[in-house]
């Protein structure tokens, strides 16, 4: 109860400030990019708030639960990819000043295909990571509540489309500041009261000893809703549903559905594609063999680093900041915000590990950061922590979502419709985004509303690679090298895209082991198919006998400084 | 560059060279991008080495495993909050190098 409490808490708060925010969207450019007037403070928590989906409040715990320390290179990736942005893309693209990411495209390679090019990745890209966030809350909701599956993914569904139609950009940048706070809360305060009240890290021995997690005393008790298959790592007897059974050490076994009972002391069996490890193995960073070998993690790091530069809904948010060097101001504090909520995931894989085993028995280890309050603390005290957890991971979603669908709807209206019907007074494109906020929403809620028994984890990383693949080279091409033209950008952008997009189909065709890290966020393609996209636009450009245009209006444009008085600055509005 | 207005005159402030798209504008600005490239570079040069080598380093020490800081081991120690305050770091530099470049180039466009 206390749990519903808090999830609709937060959700009235931020439909709250979402209806607070219609009285800010009154301009067209209000709506698009908050009339450029957000201050760094506001916009880096926006751009946390955002960035920090439920793959990060849920997912970095429950990998390093399940595959071990080696998953803690994600949020290092996730976070210094925003290094890289501050490297070499948000002055200038600040600077550029465009509505749209296909806007950039099409005014700096000066061609309508490009805006239509760009365009369609985006629709991809945000689709793609639009559908896991609302089966991600269809499922949390259930999981707290009990409700059905789909009253979580119309709830989230509706709050996000209401707050983004209603507030645009503007009322949508004061949402996510807030839902960055509920998150940084939500997963700090939890972590720390544990820590007090547990005086540690309590299981040591299985943590970063000799020893595999154990049933604790009295134990483990499971409820399996449906049939599983688990490897006992060690001899026992065990019992379903009071059935007394042996198993071999090593042996498989089909677990039917019913309560599995394991002894005290007894290594927990685990489930298909979880492989035992001792807590040593488990807590090394780097390791010879298993899913965190030195080739695995840089190729997560790469991935991870370029794929940030690359998506959309984070870049969009650069053109709400006034200047170009408040756009750099926002990228240092989004550094901080993120280094900040990104010490605590951790905290929960390890006290998992202690005292969550039957998740390594149900294969559901993302429900740690879910359960293990009440786990560690049985009473009122762990009630109230994992209201918070579950009040954050809904934060997180709703986040997350809501800034996808702004950038959907901001390039559905403006790049699409807006050059079909042209011009339209901003009255009218104040109202075709509104419209197109909804109309956006709705085929990948219907997505998620088919996919719940389908696993869909991997639209994220194709999101990540198709991102780092396309947008990511364009970017640092069309910003630094004045050669570019754009064949060589179309080129590049469509062999980029296809091999990653080729790349993760392989992977889910294959079924290429689960077991690994790099399966986990399907990192190979990015590592093969952004140098084939960078080499791509170089040659084809190369090749171009079409030399672009009045390069050095654009290099003007996109890096002199502000207050030159130069012709271009008025286009940056 | 259009010929006729390069000939026009022989150098004019270098606020009108830029404004006008003038050859020696368009060197002001190839200089300011060089500078601001080279300045990204460096930072990433930086990162690079330091946290590029952290995997390499963790895969080749295994003690770092077993040194003890606080009940935890060090090799996680560094993994998880150790690297996020060098990154703010190595932003926060740059973005006061970036700046005080972006502040040259005013100056330079604003000497007569």
């Amino acid at each position: 109860v206390i749990a519903i409490v808090a999830v609709a808490a937060v959700t009235l708060g931020a439909l709250g400030l979402g209806a607070f925010g219609v009285r800010w969207a009154r301009t067209t450019s209000d709506v698009f990019v908050a009339s450029r007037a957000v201050t760094p403070w506001w916009n880096a928590a926006a751009i946390s708030g955002e960035y920090l989906s439920a793959a990060s409040f849920l997912g970095i715990a429950g990998l390093q639960l399940k595959l071990g320390s080696g998953a803690l290179w994600l949020p290092l990736g996730f976070t210094a990819g925003y290094l890289a942005l501050l490297l070499f893309v948000a002055a200038p693209l600040r600077r550029y000043g465009s509505y749209t990411i296909p806007d950039f495209a099409e005014a700096r390679l000066g061609t309508p295909g490009m805006r239509l090019l760009a365009a369609a990745v985006v629709l991809a890209i945000g689709g793609c990571y639009l559908v896991p966030q609302l089966k991600g809350a269809g499922l949390a909701l259930g999981f707290v509540t009990g409700a059905p599956y789909w009253v979580g993914v119309a709830c989230v569904g509706l709050v996000v489309t209401l707050v983004v139609a209603l507030g645009g950009m503007r009322g949508i940048t004061y949402v996510q500041a807030y839902q960055y706070w509920v998150k940084t809360f939500a997963i700090c305060v939890p972590a720390c009261v544990l820590l007090v009240h547990l005086g540690g890290l309590p299981g040591r021995a299985a943590l970063f000893g000799q020893e595999l997690p154990q049933a604790p005393a009295g134990g483990l008790v499971v409820r399996l809703a449906e049939p599983v298959r688990v490897t006992f790592p060690e001899g026992t007897a065990y019992r379903v549903d009071g059935r007394a059974l042996r198993a071999r050490a090593g042996q498989e076994v089909e677990l039917p559905a019913g309560t599995l009972r394991v002894p005290a002391g007894v290594a927990v069996p685990v489930a298909d594609g979880i492989t035992p490890r001792t807590g040593e193995q488990w807590s090394r960073p780097v390791s010879r063999e298993g899913p965190a070998t030195p080739l695995f993690v840089y190729s997560l790091l790469l991935a991870t680093f370029l794929g940030t530069m690359g998506l959309p809904h984070i870049l969009v948010r650069f053109y709400t900041n006034p200047d170009g060097p408040a756009a750099r101001r926002t990228t240092v504090r989004v550094l901080g915000l993120l280094g900040l909520f990104y010490a605590f995931p951790a905290v929960y894989g390890l006290l998992g590990r202690t005292f969550t085993p039957e998740l390594y028995v149900t294969g559901a280890t993302d429900e740690v950061v879910l359960r293990l309050p009440e786990a560690a603390w049985p009473g009122l005290g762990g009630e109230l922590l994992a209201a918070l957890t579950a009040a954050g991971a809904f934060a997180a979603f709703m986040s997350t979502a809501s800034g996808l669908l702004v950038s959907l709807a901001g390039t559905i209206s403006h790049d699409l419709w807006g050059r079909v019907r042209r011009p339209a007074a901003p009255r009218v494109r104040t109202r075709t985004f509104r419209v197109a906020a909804v109309a956006a929403m709705v085929p990948p809620a219907l997505i998620a509303l088919g996919a719940r028994e389908v696993d869909i984890s991997v639209l994220v990383g194709w999101a990540f690679a198709l991102a780092a693949s396309t947008f990511c080279p364009l970017f640092l091409l069309g910003i630094w090298w004045p050669g570019l033209t754009a064949r060589g950008a179309a080129a590049g952008m469509l062999a980029g895209g296809l091999a990653a997009s080729a790349g993760i189909t392989a992977g889910v065709l294959t079924g290429a082991g689960t077991e690994t890290l790099g399966d986990a966020v399907l990192a190979q393609p990015a590592a093969v198919s952004v140098p084939l996209a960078f080499a791509t636009m170089i040659l084809v450009s190369r090749a171009d006998p079409r030399r672009p245009a009045d390069v050095s209006q654009h290099l003007l444009a996109l890096h002199a400084p502000e207050g030159l008085g130069l012709a271009r600055e008025a286009q940056r509005v | 560059v259009s010929t006729p207005r390069a000939r026009r005159r022989a150098v004019g402030s270098p606020r009108q060279e830029l404004a006008e798209d003038t050859a020696v504008g368009g060197l002001y600005l190839r200089r300011l991008v060089r500078a601001q490239l080279g300045l990204s570079l460096s930072a990433l040069v930086a990162f690079g080495g330091l946290f590029g080598a952290l995997p390499l380093a963790l895969f080749s020490v295994p003690g770092l495993q077993e040194v003890d800081v606080l009940g935890v081991p060090l090799a996680l120690w560094l993994v998880v909050p150790a690297p996020f305050p060098f990154f703010l770091a190595i932003g926060w530099l740059y973005q006061r190098r970036a700046d005080a470049l972006d502040a040259a180039f005013r100056e330079l466009a604003d000497a007569p």
